[in-house]
């Protein structure tokens, strides 16, 4: 093919666009003749004609229409992430012992005072995530405990049977509050 | 994640003002359907028919066409957060990335079915018949007949010129969506679109040569 013939090709490429452009647009109103009408190839005008006329949107059918819109509504639920990792567990109150604050009655600053003979006199009025995500209660549990640990030098014991403590107190107090067993 | 864009659109006649307009016309569906899959309903019944078209259109038979439009739909709701919006000022209100992303899957989705079977699709001269008037006889019968031979003449044409007919006829696309569709130039489809039309014609013995 020559440069001249390519060039040739191209012009009538871009004319049967234009032409195919009006062709579509004449079902939404658009003009039924166009300047470049009487430069198309008439011979590509008809195939164009025609084609527009017969090549007809399929549609399926209605029973496999619904089955499809179920089956992605299946897909979408499972797609849908949980409202949010331990959301959908309650706010349990662990509180500090009723009439003491967090300051703790041996002069610890800050010590949470846990002790179990007045454990049924404390108020849980501290709040604590439980309950949800098996990891967010346990990592709760285990951050309890390390605060206890930690701010309480003067309890007898190792490291370890403080630890171990404070985590059977913060247990019985969420048992007190009735939402864990 | 969609990039923002928006377009600066001049209407006819408006001197000196310009309105703001969304410029993938999809963009509240897919973005109500990015935060509630089950939004995407919206966007799968806007886009069945013409998905199952193409389709149809593609393998020729009804059961494979369902088949392709089923996975073409689960792999776009799987798929839709990479969804990409990449609309320009330049495809005007009307343009829909989104239906070109899809059609993209789609695509895919029916090249891999037709790999798997080897076989051309068959002219579906039973759709042939949905454009003939079923009061006049005579007349619906030679209608029946030109379609199922327009039919047959695309289906004989190669792949991507086949291709192009289809989303330009049976889709209505403009010539910038089926670039994006097939992966190819604007120049590319239109020329793509002129030869097949070419092919036809001599095919439908409307160049005054012999068939």
């Amino acid at each position: 093919m020559t440069l001249f013939e390519r060039e040739g090709s191209e012009v009538e490429a871009l004319l049967t666009d234009r032409y195919l452009e009006r062709v579509l647009a004449r079902a939404t109103g658009g003009p039924s003749s166009g300047p470049v009408d009487a430069l198309l190839n008439p011979v590509l005008r008809d195939a164009a004609d025609q084609l527009r006329r017969d090549l007809v949107r399929v549609h399926p059918s209605f029973r496999f229409e619904e089955r499809l819109a179920s089956r992605l509504a299946e897909a979408a639920a499972a797609l849908r992430m949980p409202t949010a990792v331990g959301a959908e567990g309650g706010v349990v109150p662990i509180g500090v012992l009723g009439g003491a604050s967090l300051e703790g009655d041996d002069g610890d600053d800050g010590a949470y005072m846990f002790d179990d003979g007045e454990l049924d006199r404390r108020e849980l009025n501290r709040p604590l995530l439980i309950g949800g995500a098996l990891t967010s209660a346990a990592i709760s549990l285990a951050g309890a405990a390390w605060v206890a640990w930690r701010t309480r030098p003067a309890r007898r014991g190792s490291a370890m049977v403080r630890a171990a403590r404070a985590v059977r107190e913060a247990r019985l107090a969420a048992v007190h509050a009735g939402r864990l067993d | 994640m969609a990039r923002p864009v928006f377009g600066r659109v001049r209407a006819a006649g408006e001197a000196g003002s310009a309105r703001v307009t969304h410029l993938d016309r999809d963009r509240a569906l897919v973005e109500e359907a990015r935060r509630d899959p089950a939004s995407f309903d919206a966007l799968y019944r806007r886009y069945l028919a013409q998905v199952y078209s193409y389709a149809y259109y593609e393998l020729g038979d009804h059961h494979e066409a369902e088949d392709a439009t089923e996975r073409t739909f689960l792999a776009a709701l799987a798929n839709l957060d990479r969804f990409e919006e990449r609309a320009r000022p330049a495809d005007g209100d009307g343009a829909s990335t989104f239906r070109v992303w899809l059609f993209r899957i789609a695509r895919n989705v029916v090249a891999n079915q037709r790999r798997g079977r080897r076989r051309h699709p068959q002219a579906p001269i039973e759709a042939a018949a949905l454009v003939a008037d079923p009061l006049d006889i005579e007349g619906g019968a030679a209608v029946r007949d030109e379609a199922a031979a327009a039919w047959q003449a695309v289906g004989r044409l190669p792949a991507d010129r086949r291709r192009a007919v289809v989303l330009r006829f049976v889709e209505e696309m403009s010539t910038a969506e089926i670039a994006g569709v097939l992966g190819r130039s604007e120049g590319a489809v239109r020329v793509l679109i002129h030869r097949a039309l070419r092919t036809v014609a001599r095919d439908l013995g409307r160049d005054g040569r012999p068939r």
